[in-house]
């Protein structure tokens, strides 16, 4: 059972994306990258970054990594703290309502993402599918 | 967490008088010709503090574009109100919200006017909302609809900070309009009680103005449409309001996804529109709001109700006259057919369709499309 954020988590994460049809549906007419944030706090000591290459309904590569650096400027962030992704992963939080209380920030342009939020959602509700350590 | 958040509403008799306490010294109305033609701006008018300054524009089209908004911002800017106040139906509401946010932030790609970004308004200004129907709850949602006229799509820009600082609910601006504008806007207004009430981020507090807007509205729209009881037309235009406040501290459903999409292809009232769809919603979507929906069906009169919230729906809409098919929206129906694909496409990518209580996939979508079909429901 791979420990949220790794490599691990993150391949088995794209996997399931990858083979599900809500998203491949939801998500077939776009175009873009986006990373996922993922900020240290009390339960967590660094930084992770989860970076998605993502083409009509599928995801093209993924890097996970604790350095920013490594990785090409996003079109999209999503941004949160470890807890809260930890909860967003549990389905204690919705990942909308996350932004509108703070508790998650997305940076990009809101023109393109806005009509993509089913796709969105199905991401993160594929997030709760992967078996993660607690 | 989860947040409430209204306009102070000021409602009842003679509540337009509300406007001369107040302090602002350069007014601009925005409204449309018709409102202008019916003397409404003139009831305004008269109430408005004495010395200060008012400006009219008066040009809001029936369903304006992105683009409308935009031509009327230097109109705005060159008067400089400290006070902006949207006088009309849903799209003069929904265009003074978007001018608002246009007048503070001339900068702001309109595109910003969503929930996740900070706009910093009320720099220059304040808003008013007056509605002179009672069903699109604008004047108590942080919400606004624009449309796109090149991608046929409508727009629904939502932001915390383009809700207005008071809405004016004077049944006297409701009086006298037409029986088919009181049905659709009280259809619209049901509509957004039962789909904020039930929708995925329901809250007790859009539970409670769902259920109060729907025991208002459907046992006065009846008389209301009939004119038989005088005060019937003031619980309507309250109730709608109410339905703003549930929707808009909640979310809208797929009733409405469905009819912003069926509006960005044919022009069909949206109060028509979105309760086309609303009874084979709440269908489809009866296993996943039992509870909700019980205690909704709960709230109709008697002579109305039946054993689930969709039959009763029906029975309702039947006896006000709200369409069930699409021809009797005056659509025609292989026309309507044919776009289904494209009608789906822009369903999908409304909010409306991930909040709604059991969310759909686009076959599903499909599906409820063709369900307004005569003869393929």
């Amino acid at each position: 059972m791979p420990k949220f954020p790794s490599h691990e988590w993150a391949e088995e994460y794209v996997e399931k994306l990858n083979s599900n049809t809500s998203y491949q549906e939801a998500g077939k007419n776009w175009e873009g990258d986006i990373t996922f944030v993922i900020r240290k706090d009390e339960a967590m000591d660094s930084d992770a970054f989860l970076y998605l290459d993502l083409f009509h309904g599928q995801c093209r590569k993924f890097t996970f990594t604790n350095s920013e650096e490594e990785l090409p400027k996003p079109e999209y962030k999503y941004i949160g703290k470890y807890t809260n992704w930890m909860k967003l992963i549990n389905e204690e939080i919705d990942p909308i309502q996350g932004i509108l209380t703070g508790k998650f920030k997305l940076e990009g342009s809101m023109m393109k993402i806005m009509k993509f939020t089913r796709a969105a959602k199905v991401m993160v509700n594929t997030a709760s599918s992967v078996d993660t350590e607690i | 967490m989860w947040f409430f958040r209204s306009p102070d509403i000021v409602f009842g008799k003679e509540s337009l008088s509300f406007l001369n306490n107040l302090t602002f010294r350069k007014i601009l109305v925005v409204t449309d010709s018709n409102i202008e033609r019916l003397g409404l701006v003139e009831l305004i008018k008269k109430e408005l503090p004495e010395g200060s300054t008012l400006h009219v524009i008066s040009s809001v089209p029936e369903e304006p574009t992105l683009a409308d908004i935009k031509e009327l911002v230097p109109e705005a800017s060159n008067f400089g109100p400290d006070l902006i106040i949207g006088l009309g139906g849903g799209s003069c509401m929904d265009a003074s919200k978007s001018l608002f946010a246009l007048y503070e932030r001339p900068d702001l790609d309109i595109y910003d006017i969503t929930p996740l970004v900070p706009l910093n308004l009320r720099k220059k200004a304040r808003l008013i909302l007056i509605p002179t129907t009672s069903g699109t709850g604008s004047e108590c949602s942080w919400a606004a609809v624009l449309s796109d006229a090149s991608h046929k799509r409508k727009n629904e820009l939502a932001s915390p900070e383009i809700i207005a600082d008071y809405a004016i609910l004077d049944p006297a601006l409701v009086s006298r309009l037409p029986r088919s504008i009181t049905r659709n806007t009280a259809v619209d207004a049901i509509t957004h009680a039962i789909e904020g009430g039930s929708s995925q981020w329901h809250n007790v507090y859009s539970d409670l103005f769902s259920e109060k807007a729907i025991e208002l509205i459907t046992n006065n729209i009846t008389s209301a449409l009939d004119d038989s009881e005088p005060e019937a037309r003031e619980n309507v235009h309250i109730g709608a309001s109410m339905a703003g406040l549930a929707f808009s501290n909640s979310q809208i459903g797929l009733a409405h996804a469905m009819g912003h999409s069926l509006g960005a292809h044919f022009r069909v009232p949206h109060g028509m529109s979105v309760g086309l769809y609303l009874p084979s919603v709440v269908d489809f979507s009866e296993r996943s709001a039992q509870d909700r929906y019980a205690k909704m069906n709960s709230l109709f009169p008697v002579k109305y109700r039946k054993s689930g919230l969709g039959a009763t729906l029906r029975e309702f809409f039947l006896n006000i006259g709200q369409p069930l098919f699409v021809d009797q929206c005056g659509i025609d129906s292989i026309d309507y057919g044919r776009k289904i694909d494209s009608l789906v496409q822009l369903a999908e990518e409304s909010t409306g369709t991930v909040t709604n209580p059991r969310e759909a996939e686009g076959n599903e979508i499909a599906d409820l499309f063709r369900g307004v079909i005569r003869g393929e429901e």
